[in-house]
């Protein structure tokens, strides 16, 4: 188990993956982690020097990840509501913000969007 | 076809009429002895005797044998919707059984005769024949083809001339492909979409596909036993070699149209190949193709799902 | 039948049926009407069905029918790390089965230029099996595991290769010890390049050469090795240096008599941990240990199998380094984009990693093995990614084998527009100053003669029922298009069909 970010990961598996799982880090951001600190696309989390952990660590600690970045989120959203923009009323009603058909196909906006909305 | 034989009815009469239609019909007279008797007598002209009662009465004792008692026709078939044709029908069966003891030959020996196509013969016949009739006469006309050349009575080679339509579509003959002067022989075949033109040459058996060699062409080894299968089965192989173009089509097809190529070059070197090649299956053309997508079809004959309501 | 209604109510149908038809008031309940009969009950309309779920569905909900989950079946643990890839990589040379074929000729430093064994099959030599192993010559799907014993088709390329590494070595008149050959292999797919490369180092193994080999180039490409850039150069090079590690330990693995009979006779500052006097295979060891100074180690293994003559420092005699044999298989990955990526996110180019550059470097006109030896590059076709501007170098290379000079307009050229790339075009180029100094060779199929020795080894090994003559063997040679070896040992796999029976009445 190596601890990056005070998150532990399994040392079979893949860094590349094992970064994904942060809020805020997808396929484009980890691979460019990766690239920054010269590690290999197919590196697994055992193969990282002690270094490389604490470069990481410290590269993800800089970045507006996680907790941060959900605040962040809910912040703009919050902020939309409160001006009492469109944008602002369909998130309160549960419906698609940007324009989408709302005959079908609406399930994730009416899961995520609510008065109270989670990330 | 009620109205039909009616019609014929009326034909008839109407020939009875015409003075010119005594040479079609011979009006015989009934012999004595088969001369109905009078209350069954029925003539062709029943409806006109029923409208003209009043017709004087026959005297049968004093011209009984000069005035006939009604008309009978010549040909049996009269009444029949074609007479014609069942006459030429009758005619020819009559021939077969009469000389069906001389000696044939094979069907594929037997001079090619351009018989009358079905039209042509409806024309000649001037009557509506079925094709399945007209196929049965032209059986019979390949069996009287049959007899031995030297055996066929005179008879029979004027009646089968009258059946031949005009000029001779036999008569010109396609050259024999033959080996061109850099000894190369070039063989064309087909199966489904692809067609190949082969170039054989006396070789050591080289093949080339496209410019390509076999292995890059055909990566599974059967579509190249396939390709190469006319040369493999008669023990060519290392002795010529192939210049093949093929295009269009699959793999598969590709292949059998290379094997159909193949063969039929190498039919222009070696004649006598032959019947191997033909046991071998290598000659005989498959004329399957994919059939036709329709409309209201899945695929050709495939129906979408019924579903009630 | 038992009447439904009892005859109270039968007297008094108007009631029932009214009853019936009119739903039960409100203000009137039917328990207070009836209180002895059951047939109040039963004439009151029946209890409400649910209402239609389709109709009363809450608005924006989904309608789509909710399947049951499949229950994950139990799975079976996934075999440890690294176990499938061994299973694929695992390589049978021996069947015990096949029959041994008496009197079959080994490769040995006697027969390996003998030109009267030409077109016969060879067996390669039992001790340097293991040695063969280690530097990974052979290659999974090469049907080793049909015969006996691994053996080979002594082919024409195969005794010319023989006779260059016997002169290389010095061992037969007209030598050109200390000569460097440099060959880069091709030919189409199953055309032996791969078997080539395996015949030519086990007759370096036979002659002591030392064999280093690259068995698989795209591994240094494909982002499966770590790498590191190296500090201070402009443009940035990397170092990959669990694969040099690797190439160590196959080097110490293969050669490991050689390595241990020669002494270091040059200066290595850089390594702090050799100490003075030690074998090669000290050296080489040190790389195998920690794999950060790999790359350091095999700079200094290489400067010392290249020198001629001792650094002046050096207190032991000079030991003459014996010639080298460098391979790789499949040139084309390297000739192009790696997978790593630079710090900036841009992908490194394959020349820009210096295991790559040094081997590559190797074909180019300034760069030579001190004491001779053979390099030998050799292409794909099983994986080999499409490379423009290696089909083109190759073009090159091969006009220039035909005379054709650059200046003419028959030489070949990369399309205008195309995007060749500069960097392996300025490679071939500078491969190429000089004449006749870098090769093509062009492996193709084999001979009739050739293919009925191979033929008849399948029969003799049993596993060809049929009586070899001229006949099979041309029509093996014909559907394998021309003798490709790799096609042929397909063919001649399959389950043979019945002979045609129809031919011999008229041949």
């Amino acid at each position: 188990m190596v601890f990056i970010l005070g998150v532990n990961f399994p040392e079979r598996n893949l860094l590349k993956k094992s970064l994904e799982n942060f809020f805020g880090i997808g396929n484009n951001t980890s691979s460019r982690l990766l690239a920054r600190f010269h590690i290999h696309p197919t590196c697994r989390v055992s193969e990282l020097a002690n270094k490389q952990v604490l470069d990481l660590t410290a590269a993800l600690s800089d970045m507006r990840i996680e907790n941060d970045l959900r605040r962040e989120v809910l912040n703009d959203i919050k902020r939309l509501k409160e001006t009492g923009t469109y944008r602002g009323r369909r998130h309160a009603l549960g419906l698609p913000v940007r324009g989408q058909r709302t005959r079908t196909q609406i399930k994730t906006p009416v899961k995520l969007n609510r008065m109270e909305r989670k990330l | 076809m009620a109205g039909h034989r009616s019609n014929c009815i009326a034909q008839a009469m109407q020939l009875l009429r015409l003075p010119s239609s005594t040479s079609r019909v011979t009006v015989s007279r009934a012999p004595s002895h088969l001369r109905p008797p009078r209350t069954q007598t029925r003539t062709y002209a029943t409806s006109e005797e029923a409208v003209s009662p009043a017709a004087p009465e026959i005297d049968f004792s004093t011209s009984s044998s000069r005035s006939p008692a009604r008309i009978v026709p010549a040909s049996p078939a009269y009444f029949s919707g074609s007479p014609r044709f069942i006459d030429h029908v009758l005619k020819l069966e009559k021939l077969q059984t009469k000389y069906s003891g001389l000696p044939t030959m094979e069907a594929s020996e037997a001079p090619r005769m351009a018989w009358f196509k079905l039209a042509q013969f409806r024309d000649f016949v001037g009557e509506p024949v079925p094709t399945k009739k007209y196929k049965s006469l032209v059986k019979i006309l390949q069996r009287l083809n049959r007899i031995q050349p030297a055996a066929v009575p005179a008879e029979v080679r004027s009646t089968l001339e009258s059946f031949l339509r005009p000029g001779n579509p036999y008569a010109q003959q396609l050259a024999p492909p033959t080996v061109d002067e850099s000894g190369r022989a070039r063989g064309r075949g087909k199966r489904k979409e692809s067609s190949a033109v082969v170039h054989l040459v006396e070789g050591e058996g080289e093949i080339l596909v496209n410019g390509r060699s076999l292995v890059d062409v055909f990566k599974r080894v059967h579509d190249r036993e396939s390709a190469l299968w006319a040369l493999r089965c008669t023990q060519r192989l290392d002795k010529y070699n192939a210049w093949i173009n093929v295009r269009g089509g699959g793999v598969t097809g590709q292949a059998e149209a290379i094997t159909l190529a193949t063969a039929r070059a190498l039919l222009v070197h070696e004649p006598a190949l032959k019947p191997v090649l033909r046991k071998a299956g290598v000659i005989s053309v498959d004329a399957r193709r994919v059939e036709r997508k329709k409309p209201g079809h899945v695929k050709a004959r495939k129906m979408p799902t019924w579903v009630k309501r | 039948m038992v009447p439904s209604a009892c005859w109270n109510c039968v007297l008094r149908p108007r009631a029932a049926a009214t009853r019936a038809l009119l739903p039960p008031s409100s203000s009137a309940p039917r328990v207070a009407s009836a209180p002895f009969h059951s047939s109040a009950a039963q004439y009151a309309q029946p209890a409400k069905k649910k209402a239609n779920t389709q109709t009363m569905m809450k608005h924006r909900q989904s309608m789509s029918i909710r399947r049951k989950k499949k229950k994950p079946v139990d799975r079976v643990r996934p075999p440890p790390v690294g176990e499938r890839k061994a299973l694929k990589k695992r390589i049978v040379l021996s069947n015990p089965n096949a029959l041994e074929i008496e009197g079959m000729a080994d490769l040995s430093a006697e027969t390996m230029s003998n030109p009267s064994l030409r077109g016969t099959i060879m067996g390669l030599p039992v001790d340097k099996l293991d040695q063969l192993r280690a530097v990974e010559a052979f290659k999974p799907k090469q049907s080793w595991s049909l015969f006996r014993r691994p053996s080979t088709v002594f082919r024409r390329s195969t005794y010319e290769m023989g006779r260059l590494i016997d002169q290389i070595t010095g061992d037969v008149e007209g030598a050109q010890q200390g000569k460097v050959v440099k060959k880069i292999v091709t030919g189409p797919k199953g055309s032996g390049k791969t078997v080539h490369l395996l015949q030519a180092m086990t007759m370096a193994f036979i002659k002591k050469w030392v064999v280093i080999t690259v068995p698989d180039a795209r591994e240094l490409v494909s982002g499966d090795t770590a790498y590191s850039p190296i500090e201070g150069t402009n443009p940035t090079q990397y170092v990959q240096p669990n694969a040099t590690s690797t190439l160590l330990s196959r080097v110490v693995k293969a050669n490991q008599d050689v390595l241990a009979g020669l002494r270091i006779s040059q200066q290595h500052p850089a390594l702090k941990g050799l100490k003075p006097g030690s074998t090669l295979a000290d050296l080489a060891k040190l790389g195998l240990q920690d794999a950060a100074v790999a790359w350091p180690v095999f700079q200094a293994l290489w400067t010392e199998l290249n020198a001629t003559k001792a650094a002046p420092g050096v207190k032991d005699e000079f030991q003459p380094r014996p010639p080298m044999l460098v391979t790789l298989d499949g040139l084309a990955h390297w000739m192009g984009e790696s997978v790593y990526r630079a710090a900036d996110y841009t992908t490194i180019h394959s020349h820009d990693l210096v295991f790559v550059n040094h081997f590559l470097s190797l074909l180019t006109q300034g760069q030579t093995l001190g004491n001779g030896g053979l390099v030998l590059y050799a292409t794909s076709t099983s994986n080999s990614p499409s490379n423009y501007s290696l089909e083109v170098g190759l073009d090159q290379l091969a006009a220039r084998q035909e005379g054709v000079k650059p200046s003419s307009p028959e030489y070949p050229q990369p399309e205008s527009y195309s995007d060749a790339d500069p960097r392996v075009m300025d490679l071939f180029q500078a491969s190429m100053s000089k004449d006749g100094l870098l090769e093509l060779q062009t492996l193709s199929g084999l001979t009739r003669d050739e293919t009925r020795s191979y033929v008849t080894y399948f029969a003799r090994s049993g596993l060809l029922r049929e009586v070899v003559n001229d006949q099979l063997v041309g029509e093996k040679w014909s559907l394998s298009g021309g003798g490709v070896i790799g096609e042929l040992e397909k063919v001649l796999r399959r389950p043979q069909l019945s002979r045609p029976q129809v031919a011999t009445a008229t041949a």
